[in-house]
Protein backbone atom coordinates (compact mmCIF):
# COMPACT_ATOMS: atom_id res chain seq x y z
CA UNK A 1 0.00 0.00 0.00
CA UNK A 2 1.22 3.74 -0.82
CA UNK A 3 -1.36 6.17 0.12
CA UNK A 4 -1.01 9.13 -1.72
CA UNK A 5 -2.84 12.70 -2.30
CA UNK A 6 -4.02 14.59 -5.22
CA UNK A 7 -5.56 18.18 -5.38
CA UNK A 8 -7.80 19.29 -8.05
CA UNK A 9 -6.96 22.92 -8.21
CA UNK A 10 -9.87 23.99 -10.85
CA UNK A 11 -11.87 22.67 -7.76
CA UNK A 12 -10.70 23.96 -4.73
CA UNK A 13 -12.19 27.70 -4.07
CA UNK A 14 -10.66 28.72 -1.01
CA UNK A 15 -12.95 28.22 1.87
CA UNK A 16 -10.04 26.67 4.24
CA UNK A 17 -12.15 24.30 5.28
CA UNK A 18 -9.63 22.21 5.07
CA UNK A 19 -6.92 24.25 6.97
CA UNK A 20 -9.78 24.88 10.00
CA UNK A 21 -9.81 20.95 10.56
CA UNK A 22 -6.76 19.91 10.28
CA UNK A 23 -5.95 22.46 12.72
CA UNK A 24 -8.94 21.16 15.12
CA UNK A 25 -7.86 17.32 14.34
CA UNK A 26 -4.52 17.73 15.24
CA UNK A 27 -4.66 19.91 17.65
CA UNK A 28 -2.14 22.35 15.72
CA UNK A 29 -0.94 25.39 17.82
CA UNK A 30 -1.25 29.28 16.59
CA UNK A 31 1.53 30.01 14.44
CA UNK A 32 1.78 26.95 12.87
CA UNK A 33 0.80 24.76 10.23
CA UNK A 34 0.29 21.73 8.92
CA UNK A 35 -2.25 22.35 5.86
CA UNK A 36 -2.69 26.02 4.58
CA UNK A 37 -4.15 27.25 1.57
CA UNK A 38 -1.95 30.12 -0.67
CA UNK A 39 -4.41 32.50 -2.52
CA UNK A 40 -1.95 34.42 -5.34
CA UNK A 41 -3.74 36.82 -7.45
CA UNK A 42 -2.76 37.06 -11.09
CA UNK A 43 -3.37 39.77 -13.80
CA UNK A 44 -4.33 43.40 -13.99
CA UNK A 45 -8.05 44.84 -12.72
CA UNK A 46 -10.25 44.11 -14.19
CA UNK A 47 -8.61 41.03 -15.51
CA UNK A 48 -7.56 39.14 -12.79
CA UNK A 49 -7.79 35.78 -11.44
CA UNK A 50 -7.29 34.54 -7.68
CA UNK A 51 -5.80 30.74 -7.47
CA UNK A 52 -6.26 28.66 -3.84
CA UNK A 53 -2.98 25.90 -3.36
CA UNK A 54 -3.75 24.13 -0.46
CA UNK A 55 -0.34 23.36 1.04
CA UNK A 56 1.23 20.31 3.27
CA UNK A 57 3.37 17.50 3.47
CA UNK A 58 4.36 15.55 -0.10
CA UNK A 59 5.34 12.81 1.96
CA UNK A 60 7.91 11.93 -0.18
CA UNK A 61 9.02 8.24 -1.56
CA UNK A 62 12.74 10.06 -1.05
CA UNK A 63 12.20 11.97 1.63
CA UNK A 64 15.40 14.38 2.92
CA UNK A 65 13.77 15.05 6.12
CA UNK A 66 13.82 10.77 6.81
CA UNK A 67 17.35 11.09 5.44
CA UNK A 68 18.45 14.07 7.55
CA UNK A 69 16.41 12.87 10.77
CA UNK A 70 19.69 11.91 13.39
CA UNK A 71 16.96 9.56 15.84
CA UNK A 72 14.46 8.19 13.12
CA UNK A 73 12.16 10.56 14.72
CA UNK A 74 11.04 10.90 10.65
CA UNK A 75 10.43 7.54 9.43
CA UNK A 76 8.07 5.70 7.04
CA UNK A 77 5.05 3.96 7.92
CA UNK A 78 3.69 0.20 5.76
CA UNK A 79 1.74 2.46 4.32
CA UNK A 80 4.13 4.88 2.68
CA UNK A 81 3.06 7.83 5.21
CA UNK A 82 6.27 9.84 6.75
CA UNK A 83 5.10 9.63 9.85
CA UNK A 84 6.78 11.49 13.07
CA UNK A 85 7.78 10.20 16.45
CA UNK A 86 7.85 13.57 18.46
CA UNK A 87 8.61 11.40 21.85
CA UNK A 88 12.06 10.49 19.68
CA UNK A 89 12.57 13.98 18.45
CA UNK A 90 15.74 16.24 19.84
CA UNK A 91 14.73 19.32 17.88
CA UNK A 92 17.54 19.95 15.82
CA UNK A 93 15.84 21.40 13.39
CA UNK A 94 17.78 19.48 10.26
CA UNK A 95 13.95 18.15 8.47
CA UNK A 96 13.64 21.84 8.42
CA UNK A 97 16.50 22.53 6.50
CA UNK A 98 15.79 19.37 4.65
CA UNK A 99 12.57 19.89 3.40
CA UNK A 100 12.19 21.54 0.24
CA UNK A 101 8.48 22.02 0.71
CA UNK A 102 8.80 23.89 3.53
CA UNK A 103 6.20 21.83 5.07
CA UNK A 104 8.04 21.05 8.71
CA UNK A 105 7.45 23.47 11.39
CA UNK A 106 8.61 23.60 15.72
CA UNK A 107 5.82 22.69 17.56
CA UNK A 108 5.91 25.77 20.39
CA UNK A 109 4.35 24.00 23.03
CA UNK A 110 6.14 20.71 22.85
CA UNK A 111 9.46 21.94 21.13
CA UNK A 112 9.59 19.29 18.33
CA UNK A 113 8.95 19.45 14.71
CA UNK A 114 5.88 18.68 13.54
CA UNK A 115 4.51 18.28 10.40
CA UNK A 116 0.65 16.65 8.49
CA UNK A 117 0.96 12.98 8.81
CA UNK A 118 -2.11 12.58 6.17
CA UNK A 119 -3.83 12.04 9.66
CA UNK A 120 -1.90 8.79 10.14
CA UNK A 121 -4.33 8.24 13.42
CA UNK A 122 -7.30 8.34 11.89
CA UNK A 123 -6.31 6.21 8.47
CA UNK A 124 -5.32 3.60 11.38
CA UNK A 125 -9.05 3.57 12.16
CA UNK A 126 -10.01 3.57 8.89
CA UNK A 127 -10.64 6.92 8.42
CA UNK A 128 -9.84 9.47 5.87
CA UNK A 129 -8.10 11.83 7.07
CA UNK A 130 -9.72 15.47 8.34
CA UNK A 131 -9.07 17.42 5.02
CA UNK A 132 -10.50 15.56 2.64
CA UNK A 133 -13.58 14.62 5.01
CA UNK A 134 -13.87 18.90 5.44
CA UNK A 135 -13.77 19.59 2.07
CA UNK A 136 -17.26 20.74 0.34
CA UNK A 137 -15.99 19.64 -2.79
CA UNK A 138 -13.88 16.77 -3.03
CA UNK A 139 -10.75 18.49 -4.11
CA UNK A 140 -8.67 16.61 -2.18
CA UNK A 141 -8.27 13.15 -3.19
CA UNK A 142 -6.62 10.55 -1.02
CA UNK A 143 -5.89 6.45 -1.68
CA UNK A 144 -3.66 3.83 -2.62
CA UNK A 145 -1.39 4.69 -5.57
CA UNK A 146 -1.13 0.76 -5.75
CA UNK A 147 -4.27 0.29 -6.03
CA UNK A 148 -5.24 0.88 -9.81
CA UNK A 149 -8.88 1.06 -9.17
CA UNK A 150 -8.57 3.72 -6.05
CA UNK A 151 -10.17 7.32 -6.91
CA UNK A 152 -7.16 8.81 -6.85
CA UNK A 153 -5.62 5.89 -9.29
CA UNK A 154 -8.09 6.84 -11.75
CA UNK A 155 -7.73 10.74 -11.60
CA UNK A 156 -4.44 10.48 -12.16
CA UNK A 157 -4.92 8.56 -15.31
CA UNK A 158 -6.81 10.74 -16.20
CA UNK A 159 -5.28 13.69 -15.28
CA UNK A 160 -2.50 13.07 -18.27
CA UNK A 161 0.17 15.61 -18.69
CA UNK A 162 -2.50 18.22 -16.48
CA UNK A 163 -0.77 16.30 -13.34
CA UNK A 164 2.12 18.07 -11.33
CA UNK A 165 4.40 17.70 -8.11
CA UNK A 166 6.16 20.46 -6.52
CA UNK A 167 9.82 21.11 -7.35
CA UNK A 168 9.98 17.37 -9.10
CA UNK A 169 13.86 18.64 -9.86
CA UNK A 170 14.52 18.23 -6.10
CA UNK A 171 13.83 14.28 -6.87
CA UNK A 172 12.16 13.50 -3.50
CA UNK A 173 9.36 11.67 -5.93
CA UNK A 174 6.44 13.07 -3.92
CA UNK A 175 3.26 11.05 -3.32
CA UNK A 176 1.21 14.57 -3.43
CA UNK A 177 -0.20 15.37 -6.52
CA UNK A 178 -2.00 18.53 -8.19
CA UNK A 179 -4.33 18.94 -11.18
CA UNK A 180 -4.72 22.15 -12.94
CA UNK A 181 -1.68 23.65 -11.32
CA UNK A 182 0.86 26.31 -12.68
CA UNK A 183 4.15 27.64 -12.25
CA UNK A 184 2.07 30.40 -9.89
CA UNK A 185 0.52 28.23 -7.56
CA UNK A 186 3.54 25.63 -7.59
CA UNK A 187 6.71 27.50 -8.18
CA UNK A 188 6.90 29.90 -4.67
CA UNK A 189 9.78 32.41 -6.89
CA UNK A 190 7.13 32.52 -9.42
CA UNK A 191 4.90 35.28 -7.54
CA UNK A 192 5.60 38.66 -5.81
CA UNK A 193 5.41 38.51 -2.00
CA UNK A 194 5.23 41.71 -0.88
CA UNK A 195 6.25 42.96 2.96
CA UNK A 196 2.72 43.11 4.67
CA UNK A 197 1.64 40.87 1.36
CA UNK A 198 -1.44 39.47 3.84
CA UNK A 199 -4.97 40.40 3.24
CA UNK A 200 -5.54 40.98 7.25
CA UNK A 201 -2.32 40.78 9.10
CA UNK A 202 0.94 42.36 8.53
CA UNK A 203 3.07 39.60 9.74
CA UNK A 204 5.53 38.03 7.05
CA UNK A 205 7.87 36.33 9.59
CA UNK A 206 7.21 34.24 13.00
CA UNK A 207 10.23 33.45 15.63
CA UNK A 208 11.03 29.34 15.43
CA UNK A 209 9.43 28.24 18.97
CA UNK A 210 11.89 28.25 21.28
CA UNK A 211 14.77 30.40 20.02
CA UNK B 1 11.45 37.38 -3.02
CA UNK B 2 10.55 37.40 -6.73
CA UNK B 3 12.61 35.95 -9.38
CA UNK B 4 10.70 33.87 -11.68
CA UNK B 5 7.45 36.23 -11.83
CA UNK B 6 6.48 37.69 -14.99
CA UNK B 7 5.65 40.62 -15.58
CA UNK B 8 2.37 40.08 -17.35
CA UNK B 9 1.01 37.43 -14.61
CA UNK B 10 1.54 39.92 -12.20
CA UNK B 11 1.30 37.57 -9.76
CA UNK B 12 1.02 39.01 -6.16
CA UNK B 13 0.18 36.41 -2.90
CA UNK B 14 -2.44 38.12 -1.39
CA UNK B 15 -3.33 35.65 1.92
CA UNK B 16 -1.29 33.73 3.47
CA UNK B 17 0.58 32.33 6.85
CA UNK B 18 3.71 34.35 8.15
CA UNK B 19 7.01 32.43 6.79
CA UNK B 20 9.55 31.02 9.62
CA UNK B 21 12.27 33.06 10.61
CA UNK B 22 15.77 31.93 11.04
CA UNK B 23 16.27 28.39 12.23
CA UNK B 24 19.79 27.85 12.36
CA UNK B 25 21.22 31.19 13.50
CA UNK B 26 24.58 32.44 15.71
CA UNK B 27 24.93 29.10 18.02
CA UNK B 28 25.26 27.48 14.41
CA UNK B 29 27.48 29.77 13.11
CA UNK B 30 29.66 29.52 17.12
CA UNK B 31 29.69 25.73 16.07
CA UNK B 32 31.14 25.48 12.72
CA UNK B 33 33.45 28.34 13.83
CA UNK B 34 34.68 26.90 17.11
CA UNK B 35 34.64 23.60 15.36
CA UNK B 36 36.88 25.31 12.45
CA UNK B 37 40.10 25.80 15.40
CA UNK B 38 39.24 22.89 16.93
CA UNK B 39 40.36 20.60 14.02
CA UNK B 40 42.06 23.36 12.65
CA UNK B 41 44.50 23.79 15.02
CA UNK B 42 45.30 19.84 14.83
CA UNK B 43 46.29 19.94 10.93
CA UNK B 44 48.41 22.72 11.65
CA UNK B 45 50.59 21.11 14.79
CA UNK B 46 51.06 18.27 13.23
CA UNK B 47 52.77 20.02 10.51
CA UNK B 48 54.54 22.52 12.98
CA UNK B 49 56.09 18.93 14.73
CA UNK B 50 56.80 16.99 11.32
CA UNK B 51 58.65 20.12 9.86
CA UNK B 52 60.25 21.48 13.07
CA UNK B 53 60.48 18.52 15.46
CA UNK B 54 62.83 20.46 17.63
CA UNK B 55 61.32 24.03 17.80
CA UNK B 56 58.15 23.08 17.91
CA UNK B 57 58.01 20.54 20.02
CA UNK B 58 56.50 22.77 22.93
CA UNK B 59 52.96 23.28 20.79
CA UNK B 60 51.98 19.92 21.93
CA UNK B 61 50.48 20.84 25.68
CA UNK B 62 48.80 24.02 24.53
CA UNK B 63 47.49 22.47 21.42
CA UNK B 64 45.50 20.00 23.13
CA UNK B 65 44.26 22.38 25.25
CA UNK B 66 43.28 24.52 22.62
CA UNK B 67 41.66 22.00 20.79
CA UNK B 68 40.11 20.48 23.78
CA UNK B 69 38.12 23.88 24.48
CA UNK B 70 37.11 24.99 21.28
CA UNK B 71 35.80 21.34 20.46
CA UNK B 72 33.68 21.34 24.13
CA UNK B 73 32.46 24.73 22.52
CA UNK B 74 31.50 23.07 19.41
CA UNK B 75 29.70 20.54 21.28
CA UNK B 76 27.95 22.86 23.64
CA UNK B 77 26.42 25.10 20.68
CA UNK B 78 25.68 21.90 19.12
CA UNK B 79 23.76 20.66 22.03
CA UNK B 80 22.09 24.13 23.18
CA UNK B 81 20.62 24.97 19.61
CA UNK B 82 18.22 21.88 19.93
CA UNK B 83 14.95 22.32 21.20
CA UNK B 84 15.24 19.11 23.40
CA UNK B 85 18.78 19.75 24.19
CA UNK B 86 18.01 17.00 27.09
CA UNK B 87 17.26 14.51 24.56
CA UNK B 88 20.57 14.76 23.51
CA UNK B 89 21.52 10.79 24.25
CA UNK B 90 18.46 9.76 21.64
CA UNK B 91 21.53 10.18 18.85
CA UNK B 92 23.50 7.17 20.52
CA UNK B 93 20.47 5.34 21.46
CA UNK B 94 18.44 5.70 18.74
CA UNK B 95 21.01 6.58 15.84
CA UNK B 96 20.08 7.12 12.31
CA UNK B 97 23.25 6.48 10.29
CA UNK B 98 22.00 7.80 7.18
CA UNK B 99 22.22 11.58 9.04
CA UNK B 100 25.39 13.43 9.02
CA UNK B 101 24.40 14.80 12.39
CA UNK B 102 24.56 11.37 13.91
CA UNK B 103 27.69 10.23 12.00
CA UNK B 104 29.09 13.90 13.13
CA UNK B 105 28.13 13.32 17.28
CA UNK B 106 29.44 9.60 17.03
CA UNK B 107 33.00 11.32 15.23
CA UNK B 108 33.05 14.23 17.23
CA UNK B 109 32.65 11.71 20.42
CA UNK B 110 35.61 9.63 19.26
CA UNK B 111 37.91 12.72 18.73
CA UNK B 112 36.94 13.59 22.36
CA UNK B 113 38.45 10.91 23.69
CA UNK B 114 41.57 10.88 21.37
CA UNK B 115 41.95 14.75 22.42
CA UNK B 116 41.90 13.05 26.27
CA UNK B 117 44.45 10.98 25.05
CA UNK B 118 46.77 14.25 24.04
CA UNK B 119 46.11 15.79 26.72
CA UNK B 120 47.16 12.86 29.18
CA UNK B 121 50.10 12.24 27.34
CA UNK B 122 51.17 15.56 27.52
CA UNK B 123 50.12 17.38 30.53
CA UNK B 124 49.88 14.14 32.73
CA UNK B 125 52.51 11.93 31.26
CA UNK B 126 54.60 14.11 29.86
CA UNK B 127 55.30 11.70 27.17
CA UNK B 128 56.70 13.12 23.72
CA UNK B 129 56.37 9.64 22.18
CA UNK B 130 52.99 8.56 23.76
CA UNK B 131 51.85 12.52 22.20
CA UNK B 132 52.71 11.71 18.69
CA UNK B 133 51.32 7.80 18.70
CA UNK B 134 47.91 9.37 19.43
CA UNK B 135 48.43 12.72 17.11
CA UNK B 136 48.49 10.59 14.01
CA UNK B 137 44.90 9.36 14.39
CA UNK B 138 43.67 12.83 15.68
CA UNK B 139 44.55 14.10 12.64
CA UNK B 140 43.18 11.60 10.59
CA UNK B 141 39.89 11.53 12.20
CA UNK B 142 39.85 15.98 12.25
CA UNK B 143 39.22 15.61 8.51
CA UNK B 144 35.85 13.62 8.52
CA UNK B 145 34.87 15.75 11.94
CA UNK B 146 35.75 19.07 9.89
CA UNK B 147 33.82 17.54 6.92
CA UNK B 148 30.68 16.31 8.29
CA UNK B 149 28.91 19.78 8.44
CA UNK B 150 29.60 20.13 4.90
CA UNK B 151 28.13 16.53 4.57
CA UNK B 152 24.78 18.12 6.60
CA UNK B 153 24.59 21.35 4.58
CA UNK B 154 24.62 19.11 1.72
CA UNK B 155 21.79 16.94 3.45
CA UNK B 156 19.99 20.22 3.56
CA UNK B 157 18.01 19.55 0.37
CA UNK B 158 15.82 22.70 0.80
CA UNK B 159 18.80 25.12 1.18
CA UNK B 160 20.25 25.06 -2.58
CA UNK B 161 23.14 27.57 -2.21
CA UNK B 162 25.17 24.85 0.14
CA UNK B 163 26.70 22.39 -2.65
CA UNK B 164 28.79 19.11 -2.47
CA UNK B 165 31.84 19.51 -2.63
CA UNK B 166 32.49 23.24 -2.54
CA UNK B 167 31.10 22.79 0.89
CA UNK B 168 33.66 20.44 1.75
CA UNK B 169 36.92 22.36 0.28
CA UNK B 170 35.50 25.77 2.44
CA UNK B 171 35.44 23.24 6.05
CA UNK B 172 38.79 22.42 5.06
CA UNK B 173 40.27 25.72 4.30
CA UNK B 174 38.28 27.29 7.47
CA UNK B 175 40.18 24.61 8.92
CA UNK B 176 43.24 25.37 8.07
CA UNK B 177 42.66 29.50 8.11
CA UNK B 178 41.71 29.05 11.81
CA UNK B 179 43.80 26.94 12.98
CA UNK B 180 47.03 28.60 11.39
CA UNK B 181 45.60 32.29 13.23
CA UNK B 182 45.77 30.69 16.51
CA UNK B 183 48.60 28.93 16.08
CA UNK B 184 50.19 32.26 14.92
CA UNK B 185 48.71 33.77 18.23
CA UNK B 186 49.95 31.34 20.60
CA UNK B 187 53.34 30.07 19.80
CA UNK B 188 55.50 33.32 20.11
CA UNK B 189 58.50 31.01 20.50
CA UNK B 190 58.51 29.62 17.14
CA UNK B 191 61.13 30.50 14.99
CA UNK B 192 60.94 32.85 12.27
CA UNK B 193 60.43 30.46 9.52
CA UNK B 194 58.20 28.67 11.06
CA UNK B 195 55.46 31.78 11.50
CA UNK B 196 56.21 32.51 7.82
CA UNK B 197 54.74 29.10 7.04
CA UNK B 198 52.00 29.77 9.46
CA UNK B 199 51.56 32.72 7.71
CA UNK B 200 51.55 31.38 4.24
CA UNK B 201 49.17 28.63 5.09
CA UNK B 202 46.64 31.48 6.68
CA UNK B 203 47.81 33.60 3.31
CA UNK B 204 46.44 30.91 1.25
CA UNK B 205 43.76 29.29 3.46
CA UNK B 206 42.30 32.74 2.80
CA UNK B 207 42.87 33.56 -0.69
CA UNK B 208 41.45 30.27 -1.83
CA UNK B 209 37.91 30.57 0.33
CA UNK B 210 37.85 33.96 -1.43
CA UNK B 211 37.99 32.56 -4.75
CA UNK B 212 35.69 30.08 -4.21
CA UNK B 213 33.37 32.42 -2.58
CA UNK B 214 33.58 35.17 -5.28
CA UNK B 215 33.03 32.17 -8.37
CA UNK B 216 29.80 31.35 -6.26
CA UNK B 217 28.58 34.73 -6.18
CA UNK B 218 29.32 35.24 -9.82
CA UNK B 219 28.26 32.09 -11.60
CA UNK B 220 25.84 30.12 -8.70
CA UNK B 221 22.58 31.88 -10.16
CA UNK B 222 23.58 30.83 -13.77
CA UNK B 223 22.97 27.34 -12.54
CA UNK B 224 19.87 27.71 -10.40
CA UNK B 225 17.13 29.96 -9.69
CA UNK B 226 17.00 29.68 -5.72
CA UNK B 227 20.68 30.01 -5.99
CA UNK B 228 20.76 33.19 -7.33
CA UNK B 229 17.23 34.65 -5.22
CA UNK B 230 19.33 33.40 -2.76
CA UNK B 231 22.44 35.28 -3.16
CA UNK B 232 20.49 38.47 -3.95
CA UNK B 233 20.84 38.82 -0.66
CA UNK B 234 24.37 39.71 -0.54
CA UNK B 235 24.28 41.36 -3.84
CA UNK B 236 23.34 45.21 -4.80
CA UNK B 237 21.54 46.74 -1.40
CA UNK B 238 20.84 42.89 0.10
CA UNK B 239 20.16 42.82 3.46
CA UNK B 240 23.27 40.87 3.97
CA UNK B 241 25.44 42.64 1.69
CA UNK B 242 27.10 45.05 4.01
CA UNK B 243 27.93 41.76 5.99
CA UNK B 244 29.17 39.46 3.65
CA UNK B 245 32.01 42.07 2.49
CA UNK B 246 33.23 42.77 5.63
CA UNK B 247 33.39 39.37 6.38
CA UNK B 248 35.40 38.38 3.25
CA UNK B 249 37.80 41.59 3.60
CA UNK B 250 38.52 40.77 7.17
CA UNK B 251 38.86 37.24 6.75
CA UNK B 252 40.03 36.36 3.39
CA UNK B 253 41.17 39.63 1.81
CA UNK B 254 43.08 41.78 4.73
CA UNK B 255 45.02 38.64 6.27
CA UNK B 256 46.57 37.84 2.90
CA UNK B 257 47.79 41.13 2.48
CA UNK B 258 48.92 41.40 5.57
CA UNK B 259 50.83 37.89 5.25
CA UNK B 260 52.52 39.50 2.16
CA UNK B 261 53.46 42.50 3.64
CA UNK B 262 54.88 40.57 6.90
CA UNK B 263 56.84 38.02 4.72
CA UNK B 264 58.24 40.68 2.29
CA UNK B 265 59.11 43.03 4.84
CA UNK B 266 59.74 40.30 7.51
CA UNK B 267 57.71 41.90 9.95
CA UNK B 268 55.89 39.73 12.88
CA UNK B 269 53.34 42.13 14.21
CA UNK B 270 51.83 42.26 11.03
CA UNK B 271 51.03 38.25 11.10
CA UNK B 272 49.14 38.79 14.73
CA UNK B 273 47.09 41.48 13.22
CA UNK B 274 46.89 38.67 9.91
CA UNK B 275 45.33 36.46 12.50
CA UNK B 276 42.96 38.36 14.83
CA UNK B 277 41.63 39.81 11.00
CA UNK B 278 41.01 35.93 10.09
CA UNK B 279 38.91 34.68 12.96
CA UNK B 280 37.00 37.67 13.25
CA UNK B 281 36.22 37.30 9.50
CA UNK B 282 35.36 33.93 8.91
CA UNK B 283 32.50 34.08 12.18
CA UNK B 284 31.19 36.42 10.42
CA UNK B 285 31.28 35.13 6.58
CA UNK B 286 30.02 31.19 7.95
CA UNK B 287 27.07 33.30 9.31
CA UNK B 288 26.12 35.26 6.50
CA UNK B 289 26.45 32.00 4.43
CA UNK B 290 24.08 30.19 7.21
CA UNK B 291 21.85 32.65 7.40
CA UNK B 292 20.85 33.77 3.85
CA UNK B 293 19.44 30.59 2.31
CA UNK B 294 17.21 30.35 5.12
CA UNK B 295 15.26 33.89 3.97
CA UNK B 296 14.35 31.79 0.76
CA UNK B 297 10.55 31.25 0.40
CA UNK B 298 10.04 27.39 0.10
CA UNK B 299 6.86 27.46 -0.25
Amino acid sequence: MQLGFLVDLHMCMGCKGCEVACKVENEVPLSTWRLRVKYVDTGVFPETKRTFTPLRCNHCANAPCVRICPVSALHYLDNGIVNIDNERCIGCAGCMMACPYGAIYIDPQTQTADKCTYCAHRIASSMMPACVVACPVQANIFGDLDDATSNISKYIMDAGSDLQVRKPEKGTFPHHFYVGGGNVTLNPLASFRAEGHSLFNNLTHLPVGGH
Amino acid sequence: MVHDALAATNAVVTLDVALPSVIWGWIITMNMWAKSIGTGIIFVAFYMLKKYPNEAGFIRLPTAIISFIFINMFLLFTVIDLHQMFRFWHIFFHPNFTSAITVGAWMATLFMGLLMGLLYASFIKKDTALFDKILLPTVILAVPVTLYTAGLMAQSTARELWQMPTESVQMILAATLSGSAVMLLIANKLPYEARRDLGLVLAFSGSAAFIIYMAELVFGPMKAEEVAVTLEAIKGHGEYTSMFWIGQVLGFILPTVLVILSVTNRTEGLLKLAAVSALVGLWITKHVWLVIPQLLNLS
